[in-house]
Protein backbone atom coordinates (compact mmCIF):
# COMPACT_ATOMS: atom_id res chain seq x y z
CA UNK A 1 0.00 0.00 0.00
CA UNK A 2 2.21 3.36 -0.95
CA UNK A 3 1.26 5.86 1.12
CA UNK A 4 1.75 10.10 0.34
CA UNK A 5 4.04 10.16 3.38
CA UNK A 6 5.58 7.00 3.24
CA UNK A 7 7.46 8.70 0.11
CA UNK A 8 8.86 11.69 1.24
CA UNK A 9 9.90 9.83 4.30
CA UNK A 10 12.13 7.38 1.44
CA UNK A 11 13.69 10.17 0.54
CA UNK A 12 14.97 10.60 4.50
CA UNK A 13 15.86 7.00 4.52
CA UNK A 14 17.98 6.95 1.45
CA UNK A 15 19.87 9.71 2.56
CA UNK A 16 20.16 8.78 6.41
CA UNK A 17 21.69 5.55 4.94
CA UNK A 18 23.77 7.19 2.07
CA UNK A 19 25.03 8.94 5.35
CA UNK A 20 25.88 6.03 7.30
CA UNK A 21 27.50 4.03 4.25
CA UNK A 22 29.93 6.68 4.06
CA UNK A 23 30.51 6.37 7.53
CA UNK A 24 32.05 3.28 6.64
CA UNK A 25 35.08 4.16 5.10
CA UNK A 26 35.73 6.20 8.35
CA UNK A 27 38.06 4.21 10.09
CA UNK A 28 40.32 3.65 6.72
CA UNK A 29 40.36 7.48 6.60
CA UNK A 30 41.06 8.53 10.48
CA UNK A 31 42.74 6.33 12.42
CA UNK A 32 42.85 8.64 15.44
CA UNK A 33 40.18 6.88 18.37
CA UNK A 34 38.83 9.64 19.67
CA UNK A 35 37.19 10.69 16.48
CA UNK A 36 35.52 6.94 16.08
CA UNK A 37 34.61 7.03 19.85
CA UNK A 38 32.69 10.11 19.29
CA UNK A 39 30.85 8.76 15.78
CA UNK A 40 30.12 5.35 18.34
CA UNK A 41 28.80 7.42 21.04
CA UNK A 42 26.66 9.81 18.29
CA UNK A 43 25.28 6.00 16.53
CA UNK A 44 24.54 4.21 19.20
CA UNK A 45 22.78 7.68 20.11
CA UNK A 46 20.81 7.10 16.92
CA UNK A 47 19.69 3.65 17.87
CA UNK A 48 18.54 4.43 21.38
CA UNK A 49 16.48 7.69 20.17
CA UNK A 50 15.21 5.89 17.07
CA UNK A 51 13.99 2.77 19.87
CA UNK A 52 12.28 5.43 21.98
CA UNK A 53 10.47 7.39 19.31
CA UNK A 54 8.68 3.94 17.66
CA UNK A 55 6.56 3.79 21.10
CA UNK A 56 6.37 7.06 21.68
CA UNK A 57 6.86 8.99 18.85
CA UNK A 58 4.50 7.02 16.35
CA UNK A 59 2.43 5.11 18.94
CA UNK A 60 2.57 8.03 21.39
CA UNK A 61 3.26 5.94 24.55
CA UNK A 62 5.32 7.47 26.51
CA UNK A 63 8.04 5.35 27.86
CA UNK A 64 9.91 6.99 31.21
CA UNK A 65 11.53 3.69 31.80
CA UNK A 66 13.44 2.97 28.51
CA UNK A 67 16.70 2.95 30.60
CA UNK A 68 15.08 -0.30 32.08
CA UNK A 69 15.37 -2.10 28.58
CA UNK A 70 18.78 -0.80 27.85
CA UNK A 71 20.22 -1.83 30.90
CA UNK A 72 18.32 -5.53 30.57
CA UNK A 73 20.28 -5.69 27.21
CA UNK A 74 23.07 -4.75 28.34
CA UNK A 75 23.23 -6.85 31.54
CA UNK A 76 22.18 -10.01 29.26
CA UNK A 77 24.39 -9.45 26.47
CA UNK A 78 27.44 -9.23 28.83
CA UNK A 79 27.06 -12.17 30.99
CA UNK A 80 26.29 -14.13 28.53
CA UNK A 81 28.97 -12.92 26.07
CA UNK A 82 31.86 -13.27 28.88
CA UNK A 83 30.18 -16.36 29.57
CA UNK A 84 31.56 -17.47 26.07
CA UNK A 85 28.42 -17.28 24.37
CA UNK A 86 29.13 -15.86 20.64
CA UNK A 87 28.49 -12.12 20.32
CA UNK A 88 25.64 -12.36 18.19
CA UNK A 89 23.51 -14.69 20.16
CA UNK A 90 24.30 -12.68 23.07
CA UNK A 91 23.23 -9.67 21.48
CA UNK A 92 19.89 -11.49 20.20
CA UNK A 93 18.93 -12.84 24.06
CA UNK A 94 19.82 -9.27 25.50
CA UNK A 95 17.11 -8.05 22.78
CA UNK A 96 14.73 -10.70 23.53
CA UNK A 97 15.06 -10.40 27.51
CA UNK A 98 14.31 -6.42 26.80
CA UNK A 99 11.32 -7.48 25.22
CA UNK A 100 9.75 -9.86 27.46
CA UNK A 101 10.05 -7.53 30.61
CA UNK A 102 8.24 -4.81 27.95
CA UNK A 103 5.52 -7.29 27.16
CA UNK A 104 4.54 -8.33 31.51
CA UNK A 105 5.02 -4.62 31.94
CA UNK A 106 2.92 -3.60 28.68
CA UNK A 107 0.13 -6.22 29.09
CA UNK A 108 -0.92 -4.28 32.34
CA UNK A 109 -0.57 -1.26 31.75
CA UNK A 110 -1.87 -0.91 28.47
CA UNK A 111 -5.16 -1.81 30.09
CA UNK A 112 -5.34 1.51 31.19
CA UNK A 113 -5.48 4.67 29.64
CA UNK A 114 -3.53 7.70 30.07
CA UNK A 115 -0.19 8.43 32.21
CA UNK A 116 -0.23 4.37 34.00
CA UNK A 117 2.06 3.43 31.10
CA UNK A 118 4.40 6.36 31.49
CA UNK A 119 4.35 5.57 35.42
CA UNK A 120 4.56 1.97 35.30
CA UNK A 121 7.76 1.88 32.97
CA UNK A 122 9.17 4.87 35.09
CA UNK A 123 8.86 3.02 38.13
CA UNK A 124 9.81 -0.19 36.96
CA UNK A 125 13.16 1.34 35.17
CA UNK A 126 13.95 2.66 38.74
CA UNK A 127 13.17 -0.86 40.43
CA UNK A 128 15.62 -2.24 38.37
CA UNK A 129 18.11 -0.29 38.81
CA UNK A 130 17.69 -0.53 42.65
CA UNK A 131 18.27 -3.99 42.13
CA UNK A 132 20.59 -4.68 39.95
CA UNK A 133 22.65 -2.30 41.91
CA UNK A 134 22.30 -4.25 44.85
CA UNK A 135 22.80 -7.41 43.52
CA UNK A 136 25.76 -6.17 41.27
CA UNK A 137 27.53 -3.72 43.16
CA UNK A 138 30.86 -4.71 41.72
CA UNK A 139 32.38 -2.85 38.48
CA UNK A 140 32.33 -5.13 35.59
CA UNK A 141 35.33 -6.10 33.80
CA UNK A 142 36.27 -7.77 30.39
CA UNK A 143 38.48 -10.76 30.72
CA UNK A 144 42.37 -10.34 30.17
CA UNK A 145 42.50 -12.23 26.99
CA UNK A 146 39.21 -9.75 25.92
CA UNK A 147 40.90 -6.60 26.50
CA UNK A 148 44.10 -8.44 24.48
CA UNK A 149 42.23 -8.83 21.64
CA UNK A 150 40.25 -5.67 21.88
CA UNK A 151 39.33 -3.34 18.61
CA UNK A 152 37.20 -0.12 18.71
CA UNK A 153 36.57 -0.86 14.91
CA UNK A 154 34.42 -3.69 15.53
CA UNK A 155 32.64 -1.46 17.87
CA UNK A 156 31.93 1.09 15.79
CA UNK A 157 30.79 -1.35 13.14
CA UNK A 158 28.44 -2.68 15.27
CA UNK A 159 26.95 0.42 16.30
CA UNK A 160 26.93 1.54 12.48
CA UNK A 161 25.13 -1.69 11.47
CA UNK A 162 22.57 -0.83 14.71
CA UNK A 163 21.80 2.42 13.48
CA UNK A 164 20.95 1.34 10.11
CA UNK A 165 19.23 -1.11 11.42
CA UNK A 166 16.83 0.97 13.48
CA UNK A 167 16.24 3.82 10.49
CA UNK A 168 15.28 0.50 8.22
CA UNK A 169 12.83 -0.55 11.09
CA UNK A 170 11.38 2.75 11.61
CA UNK A 171 10.90 3.40 7.77
CA UNK A 172 9.50 0.34 6.89
CA UNK A 173 7.34 1.21 10.15
CA UNK A 174 5.69 4.14 8.75
CA UNK A 175 5.26 3.04 5.16
CA UNK A 176 3.01 -0.11 6.63
CA UNK A 177 -0.42 -0.32 7.74
CA UNK A 178 0.78 -0.81 11.41
CA UNK A 179 2.58 2.55 11.38
CA UNK A 180 -0.43 4.06 10.02
CA UNK A 181 -2.26 2.47 12.51
CA UNK A 182 -0.07 3.17 15.62
CA UNK A 183 -0.23 7.04 14.07
CA UNK A 184 -4.03 7.25 14.57
CA UNK A 185 -3.56 5.73 17.66
CA UNK A 186 -1.24 8.77 18.50
CA UNK A 187 -4.06 11.35 17.50
CA UNK A 188 -7.15 9.70 18.97
CA UNK A 189 -7.34 6.27 20.31
CA UNK A 190 -10.70 6.28 20.59
CA UNK A 191 -11.22 7.48 16.85
CA UNK A 192 -9.22 4.57 16.28
CA UNK A 193 -10.70 1.80 18.21
CA UNK A 194 -13.72 3.22 16.33
CA UNK A 195 -12.44 2.92 12.83
CA UNK A 196 -11.25 -0.64 13.86
CA UNK A 197 -7.98 0.04 14.54
CA UNK A 198 -7.19 -2.80 17.99
CA UNK A 199 -5.31 -0.51 20.19
CA UNK A 200 -3.81 -3.06 22.53
CA UNK A 201 -2.07 -5.18 19.82
CA UNK A 202 -0.60 -2.04 17.80
CA UNK A 203 0.75 -0.94 21.03
CA UNK A 204 1.90 -4.19 22.16
CA UNK A 205 3.21 -4.88 18.87
CA UNK A 206 5.09 -0.86 18.73
CA UNK A 207 6.20 -1.49 22.61
CA UNK A 208 8.22 -4.53 21.32
CA UNK A 209 9.90 -3.41 18.13
CA UNK A 210 11.01 -0.63 20.55
CA UNK A 211 12.38 -2.03 22.96
CA UNK A 212 14.02 -5.06 20.82
CA UNK A 213 15.83 -2.21 19.43
CA UNK A 214 16.84 -0.86 22.93
CA UNK A 215 17.93 -4.20 24.22
CA UNK A 216 20.58 -4.23 20.81
CA UNK A 217 21.93 -1.10 21.89
CA UNK A 218 22.34 -2.19 25.83
CA UNK A 219 24.26 -5.07 23.92
CA UNK A 220 25.96 -2.85 21.99
CA UNK A 221 26.58 -0.58 25.25
CA UNK A 222 28.11 -3.62 27.26
CA UNK A 223 30.22 -4.93 24.17
CA UNK A 224 32.14 -1.19 23.71
CA UNK A 225 33.13 -0.74 27.62
CA UNK A 226 36.14 -2.52 28.73
CA UNK A 227 34.62 -1.65 32.32
CA UNK A 228 31.46 -0.67 34.06
CA UNK A 229 29.00 -1.00 36.83
CA UNK A 230 26.23 -2.98 35.60
CA UNK A 231 23.21 -0.43 37.15
CA UNK A 232 25.34 2.37 34.71
CA UNK A 233 23.29 0.94 31.89
CA UNK A 234 20.09 1.57 34.51
CA UNK A 235 20.24 5.04 34.69
CA UNK A 236 17.52 7.08 34.03
CA UNK A 237 19.92 9.44 31.93
CA UNK A 238 19.42 6.73 28.80
CA UNK A 239 15.97 7.13 28.80
CA UNK A 240 16.05 11.26 29.18
CA UNK A 241 18.63 11.42 26.62
CA UNK A 242 16.36 9.34 24.19
CA UNK A 243 13.09 11.65 25.18
CA UNK A 244 15.55 14.99 24.57
CA UNK A 245 17.14 14.01 21.30
CA UNK A 246 13.50 12.44 20.31
CA UNK A 247 11.91 15.87 20.70
CA UNK A 248 14.84 18.17 19.69
CA UNK A 249 14.61 16.24 16.35
CA UNK A 250 11.31 15.63 15.71
CA UNK A 251 9.13 13.10 17.49
CA UNK A 252 7.31 10.81 15.36
CA UNK A 253 9.12 11.38 12.35
CA UNK A 254 11.89 8.84 10.68
CA UNK A 255 14.85 11.94 10.64
CA UNK A 256 13.65 13.91 13.80
CA UNK A 257 15.58 11.54 16.36
CA UNK A 258 19.02 10.95 13.81
CA UNK A 259 18.87 14.74 13.69
CA UNK A 260 18.10 15.31 17.44
CA UNK A 261 20.67 12.51 18.00
CA UNK A 262 23.10 14.07 16.15
CA UNK A 263 22.92 17.91 17.67
CA UNK A 264 22.42 16.49 20.81
CA UNK A 265 25.85 14.56 21.07
CA UNK A 266 27.41 17.54 19.42
CA UNK A 267 25.80 19.78 21.94
CA UNK A 268 26.22 17.94 25.13
CA UNK A 269 30.27 17.40 24.00
CA UNK A 270 30.74 20.66 23.60
CA UNK A 271 28.59 22.67 26.44
CA UNK A 272 30.69 19.59 29.05
CA UNK A 273 33.50 20.52 28.04
CA UNK A 274 32.96 24.57 28.59
CA UNK A 275 30.24 24.64 31.05
CA UNK A 276 30.71 21.32 33.25
CA UNK A 277 28.35 22.56 35.74
CA UNK A 278 25.46 24.18 33.70
CA UNK A 279 25.58 21.68 30.75
CA UNK A 280 22.27 20.01 31.89
CA UNK A 281 20.60 22.73 33.34
CA UNK A 282 21.09 23.99 29.32
CA UNK A 283 19.53 20.92 28.19
CA UNK A 284 16.55 21.14 30.39
CA UNK A 285 16.15 24.84 29.42
CA UNK A 286 16.34 24.23 25.54
CA UNK A 287 14.05 21.19 26.26
CA UNK A 288 11.35 23.31 27.76
CA UNK A 289 11.91 26.02 24.52
CA UNK A 290 11.07 23.44 22.30
CA UNK A 291 8.19 21.41 23.85
CA UNK A 292 6.56 25.14 24.58
CA UNK A 293 7.82 26.24 21.22
CA UNK A 294 8.45 24.03 18.13
CA UNK A 295 6.48 20.59 19.71
CA UNK A 296 7.84 19.32 16.31
CA UNK A 297 11.48 20.01 17.04
CA UNK A 298 14.06 20.52 14.40
CA UNK A 299 11.83 19.11 11.66
CA UNK A 300 9.27 21.39 12.35
CA UNK A 301 11.36 24.27 12.33
CA UNK A 302 12.69 23.52 9.04
CA UNK A 303 9.16 23.58 7.95
CA UNK A 304 8.35 26.37 9.20
CA UNK A 305 11.32 28.27 7.51
CA UNK A 306 10.48 26.88 4.35
CA UNK A 307 7.16 28.31 4.35
CA UNK A 308 8.25 31.21 5.39
CA UNK A 309 10.86 31.18 2.49
CA UNK A 310 7.96 30.46 -0.05
CA UNK A 311 6.07 32.96 0.95
CA UNK B 1 -30.04 -7.36 12.46
CA UNK B 2 -29.47 -5.67 15.32
CA UNK B 3 -31.31 -5.79 18.31
CA UNK B 4 -30.73 -4.02 21.67
CA UNK B 5 -32.54 -5.18 24.90
CA UNK B 6 -33.14 -3.69 28.40
CA UNK B 7 -29.28 -1.65 27.74
CA UNK B 8 -28.68 0.39 30.82
CA UNK B 9 -25.19 2.71 30.48
CA UNK B 10 -24.47 5.52 33.25
CA UNK B 11 -21.09 7.40 33.68
CA UNK B 12 -20.70 7.00 37.64
CA UNK B 13 -23.52 7.39 39.17
CA UNK B 14 -25.44 9.39 36.30
CA UNK B 15 -27.48 6.93 34.26
CA UNK B 16 -27.87 8.31 30.67
CA UNK B 17 -29.58 5.28 29.38
CA UNK B 18 -31.89 3.55 31.13
CA UNK B 19 -34.09 0.29 30.02
CA UNK B 20 -33.84 0.80 26.20
CA UNK B 21 -34.55 -2.11 23.74
CA UNK B 22 -34.93 -1.29 20.17
CA UNK B 23 -34.23 -3.46 17.19
CA UNK B 24 -32.90 -2.28 13.61
CA UNK B 25 -34.10 -4.84 10.48
CA UNK B 26 -31.41 -5.66 7.76
CA UNK B 27 -31.79 -2.77 5.15
CA UNK B 28 -33.75 -0.72 7.35
CA UNK B 29 -33.02 2.83 7.86
CA UNK B 30 -34.26 3.89 11.57
CA UNK B 31 -33.97 7.22 12.94
CA UNK B 32 -33.60 7.99 16.85
CA UNK B 33 -34.72 11.47 17.68
CA UNK B 34 -34.47 13.43 21.29
CA UNK B 35 -33.81 16.23 22.96
CA UNK B 36 -29.85 17.34 23.92
CA UNK B 37 -28.70 14.87 26.29
CA UNK B 38 -31.53 12.05 26.23
CA UNK B 39 -28.60 9.69 25.77
CA UNK B 40 -28.74 9.41 21.92
CA UNK B 41 -25.14 9.81 21.39
CA UNK B 42 -23.99 7.62 24.68
CA UNK B 43 -26.55 4.82 23.10
CA UNK B 44 -24.75 4.45 19.84
CA UNK B 45 -21.05 4.61 21.49
CA UNK B 46 -22.30 1.61 23.83
CA UNK B 47 -23.72 -0.34 20.26
CA UNK B 48 -20.16 0.66 18.73
CA UNK B 49 -18.28 -1.23 21.49
CA UNK B 50 -16.82 2.12 23.09
CA UNK B 51 -18.63 2.41 26.24
CA UNK B 52 -19.91 -0.69 28.63
CA UNK B 53 -23.26 -0.95 29.07
CA UNK B 54 -23.92 -1.70 32.80
CA UNK B 55 -27.36 -4.15 32.26
CA UNK B 56 -28.75 -5.19 29.40
CA UNK B 57 -27.69 -6.85 25.69
CA UNK B 58 -26.72 -5.83 22.39
CA UNK B 59 -27.06 -8.84 20.03
CA UNK B 60 -26.19 -8.81 16.10
CA UNK B 61 -26.99 -11.57 13.87
CA UNK B 62 -27.67 -13.95 17.13
CA UNK B 63 -24.07 -12.78 18.15
CA UNK B 64 -24.01 -11.07 21.73
CA UNK B 65 -21.65 -7.82 21.42
CA UNK B 66 -22.24 -6.97 24.77
CA UNK B 67 -18.31 -7.30 26.12
CA UNK B 68 -16.44 -6.80 22.84
CA UNK B 69 -13.97 -4.09 22.19
CA UNK B 70 -14.92 -1.32 19.30
CA UNK B 71 -12.27 -2.54 16.70
CA UNK B 72 -14.45 -6.16 17.25
CA UNK B 73 -17.73 -4.99 16.50
CA UNK B 74 -16.63 -2.68 13.51
CA UNK B 75 -15.01 -6.50 12.14
CA UNK B 76 -19.08 -7.84 12.55
CA UNK B 77 -19.73 -5.16 10.18
CA UNK B 78 -20.75 -2.35 12.10
CA UNK B 79 -19.22 1.29 11.94
CA UNK B 80 -20.53 4.26 13.69
CA UNK B 81 -19.42 7.93 12.36
CA UNK B 82 -18.97 9.71 16.02
CA UNK B 83 -20.42 12.93 16.76
CA UNK B 84 -17.85 15.97 16.28
CA UNK B 85 -16.47 13.18 13.32
CA UNK B 86 -13.57 12.69 15.02
CA UNK B 87 -10.52 12.39 11.98
CA UNK B 88 -6.89 12.14 12.37
CA UNK B 89 -6.36 15.71 11.47
CA UNK B 90 -2.85 15.40 11.16
CA UNK B 91 -3.16 12.50 8.49
CA UNK B 92 -4.42 12.95 4.52
CA UNK B 93 -7.62 12.22 3.76
CA UNK B 94 -6.68 8.79 1.88
CA UNK B 95 -4.70 7.45 4.73
CA UNK B 96 -7.95 8.39 7.28
CA UNK B 97 -10.29 6.89 4.59
CA UNK B 98 -7.45 3.64 4.42
CA UNK B 99 -7.26 3.14 8.70
CA UNK B 100 -11.34 2.79 8.21
CA UNK B 101 -10.39 -0.85 5.78
CA UNK B 102 -8.07 -1.32 9.45
CA UNK B 103 -10.28 -4.21 9.81
CA UNK B 104 -9.38 -7.76 8.71
CA UNK B 105 -12.82 -8.11 6.71
CA UNK B 106 -12.09 -5.06 4.97
CA UNK B 107 -8.60 -5.04 4.42
CA UNK B 108 -8.93 -6.89 1.08
CA UNK B 109 -11.18 -4.82 -0.85
CA UNK B 110 -9.95 -1.75 0.11
CA UNK B 111 -9.62 -0.22 -3.42
CA UNK B 112 -12.59 -0.95 -4.59
CA UNK B 113 -13.91 0.52 -1.00
CA UNK B 114 -11.64 3.68 -2.19
CA UNK B 115 -13.35 3.51 -5.42
CA UNK B 116 -16.39 3.51 -4.16
CA UNK B 117 -16.24 6.04 -1.70
CA UNK B 118 -14.87 8.54 -4.45
CA UNK B 119 -17.62 7.62 -6.79
CA UNK B 120 -20.28 8.47 -3.52
CA UNK B 121 -17.94 11.89 -2.89
CA UNK B 122 -16.69 12.75 -6.07
CA UNK B 123 -14.76 15.91 -4.28
CA UNK B 124 -12.58 14.17 -1.86
CA UNK B 125 -10.99 12.16 -4.75
CA UNK B 126 -9.30 15.82 -5.61
CA UNK B 127 -8.27 16.42 -1.96
CA UNK B 128 -6.64 12.57 -1.35
CA UNK B 129 -3.58 14.17 -0.08
CA UNK B 130 -4.75 17.16 2.02
CA UNK B 131 -3.99 16.73 5.75
CA UNK B 132 -7.70 16.57 7.26
CA UNK B 133 -7.43 19.34 9.29
CA UNK B 134 -7.47 21.60 5.89
CA UNK B 135 -10.65 20.86 4.90
CA UNK B 136 -14.18 22.23 5.51
CA UNK B 137 -16.74 20.96 8.13
CA UNK B 138 -18.71 19.63 5.22
CA UNK B 139 -15.21 17.88 3.67
CA UNK B 140 -14.80 16.43 6.88
CA UNK B 141 -17.93 15.09 7.35
CA UNK B 142 -18.04 13.34 4.36
CA UNK B 143 -14.22 11.77 5.21
CA UNK B 144 -15.96 10.79 8.51
CA UNK B 145 -18.96 9.24 6.34
CA UNK B 146 -16.13 7.49 3.67
CA UNK B 147 -13.81 6.15 6.68
CA UNK B 148 -17.09 4.28 8.10
CA UNK B 149 -18.06 2.73 4.70
CA UNK B 150 -14.23 1.36 3.87
CA UNK B 151 -14.90 -0.49 6.93
CA UNK B 152 -17.96 -2.31 4.57
CA UNK B 153 -20.51 -1.96 7.12
CA UNK B 154 -23.74 -4.02 7.08
CA UNK B 155 -25.19 -1.23 9.81
CA UNK B 156 -23.85 2.13 9.64
CA UNK B 157 -24.61 4.56 12.63
CA UNK B 158 -24.24 8.11 12.29
CA UNK B 159 -24.54 10.98 15.16
CA UNK B 160 -26.06 14.13 13.87
CA UNK B 161 -24.00 13.52 10.00
CA UNK B 162 -25.53 16.87 9.51
CA UNK B 163 -24.38 18.73 12.58
CA UNK B 164 -23.02 22.60 11.62
CA UNK B 165 -22.51 22.01 7.91
CA UNK B 166 -23.64 23.78 4.82
CA UNK B 167 -26.89 22.75 3.90
CA UNK B 168 -26.00 21.84 0.14
CA UNK B 169 -23.71 19.54 1.93
CA UNK B 170 -26.38 18.26 4.04
CA UNK B 171 -28.20 17.51 0.99
CA UNK B 172 -25.00 15.67 -0.55
CA UNK B 173 -25.03 13.48 2.57
CA UNK B 174 -28.25 12.63 3.18
CA UNK B 175 -28.37 11.36 -0.55
CA UNK B 176 -25.25 9.15 -0.16
CA UNK B 177 -26.75 7.80 2.80
CA UNK B 178 -30.10 6.55 0.73
CA UNK B 179 -27.70 5.64 -1.72
CA UNK B 180 -25.47 3.08 0.95
CA UNK B 181 -28.90 1.73 2.01
CA UNK B 182 -29.61 0.90 -1.35
CA UNK B 183 -26.19 -1.34 -1.55
CA UNK B 184 -27.67 -3.16 1.24
CA UNK B 185 -26.50 -1.66 4.75
CA UNK B 186 -28.69 -0.77 7.64
CA UNK B 187 -28.91 2.93 8.57
CA UNK B 188 -28.79 3.74 12.38
CA UNK B 189 -29.32 7.74 12.33
CA UNK B 190 -29.31 10.19 14.86
CA UNK B 191 -30.66 13.65 13.45
CA UNK B 192 -31.48 16.97 14.61
CA UNK B 193 -33.03 18.05 11.64
CA UNK B 194 -36.34 15.89 12.26
CA UNK B 195 -37.68 16.62 9.02
CA UNK B 196 -35.03 15.59 6.68
CA UNK B 197 -34.39 12.52 8.79
CA UNK B 198 -37.94 11.90 9.11
CA UNK B 199 -38.20 11.95 5.31
CA UNK B 200 -35.62 9.44 4.94
CA UNK B 201 -36.59 7.19 7.75
CA UNK B 202 -39.47 3.94 7.54
CA UNK B 203 -39.40 3.81 11.89
CA UNK B 204 -38.30 6.04 14.35
CA UNK B 205 -37.37 5.69 18.06
CA UNK B 206 -37.74 8.55 20.68
CA UNK B 207 -35.23 8.65 23.37
CA UNK B 208 -36.23 11.22 26.54
CA UNK B 209 -34.71 11.00 29.81
CA UNK B 210 -32.34 7.85 28.76
CA UNK B 211 -35.93 6.03 28.14
CA UNK B 212 -37.79 4.99 24.71
CA UNK B 213 -40.76 7.68 24.75
CA UNK B 214 -42.27 6.63 21.83
CA UNK B 215 -41.45 4.44 18.38
CA UNK B 216 -43.68 4.31 14.85
CA UNK B 217 -43.43 4.85 11.17
CA UNK B 218 -41.33 8.15 10.25
CA UNK B 219 -43.95 9.42 8.29
CA UNK B 220 -46.72 9.08 11.61
CA UNK B 221 -44.16 10.28 13.73
CA UNK B 222 -43.80 13.04 11.41
CA UNK B 223 -47.94 14.06 11.97
CA UNK B 224 -47.69 13.57 15.77
CA UNK B 225 -48.45 16.17 17.70
CA UNK B 226 -46.49 15.57 20.82
CA UNK B 227 -43.40 15.04 17.73
CA UNK B 228 -43.94 18.46 16.03
CA UNK B 229 -44.12 20.73 19.25
CA UNK B 230 -41.18 19.06 20.74
CA UNK B 231 -38.84 18.90 18.24
CA UNK B 232 -40.12 20.69 15.24
CA UNK B 233 -40.89 23.62 17.31
CA UNK B 234 -43.87 25.27 18.12
CA UNK B 235 -44.44 27.14 14.26
CA UNK B 236 -44.36 24.03 12.65
CA UNK B 237 -47.70 22.87 14.16
CA UNK B 238 -49.35 25.43 12.18
CA UNK B 239 -47.08 25.55 9.03
CA UNK B 240 -46.57 21.93 8.53
CA UNK B 241 -44.25 20.58 5.79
Amino acid sequence: MRRLGARRERGWAAAILGALALLAFLPLAVQRDDVLNFVFVTLLSITLAQSWNVVAGYAGQVNLGHAAFFGLGALTARTLWIGGTPLAPALAAGALVATAFALLIGVAAFRLRGAYFAIGTLALGEILRTTVSNVLPEISTLPTAAIATYRLSQRYYLALALAALSVVAVALLSASRLGLGMQALREDEEAAEAAGVGALRLKLTALALSTALAGLAGGLFAYYHISYYPSHAFSPSWTFDALLMTFIGGVGTLHGPVLGAVLYVFLKEYLALRWVDFHLLIFGALFVVIVLLLPGGLVQAAARARRLLAR
Amino acid sequence: MLEVRGLEVAYGDARAVADVTLTVGPGEIVALLGPNGAGKSTLLKAIAGLLRPRAGTIRWEGEDLTRLGAHRIVERGIALVAEGRRLFGGMTLEENLELGAFAPRARSGLRRSLERVYALFPVLAERRRALVRTLSGGQQQMVAVGRALMSNPRLLMLDEPSLGIAPLLVRAILDALVEINRDGAAVFLVEQNVQAALGLARRAYILEGGRIAGEGPGADLLQDAHVRRAYLGPLALGAGP
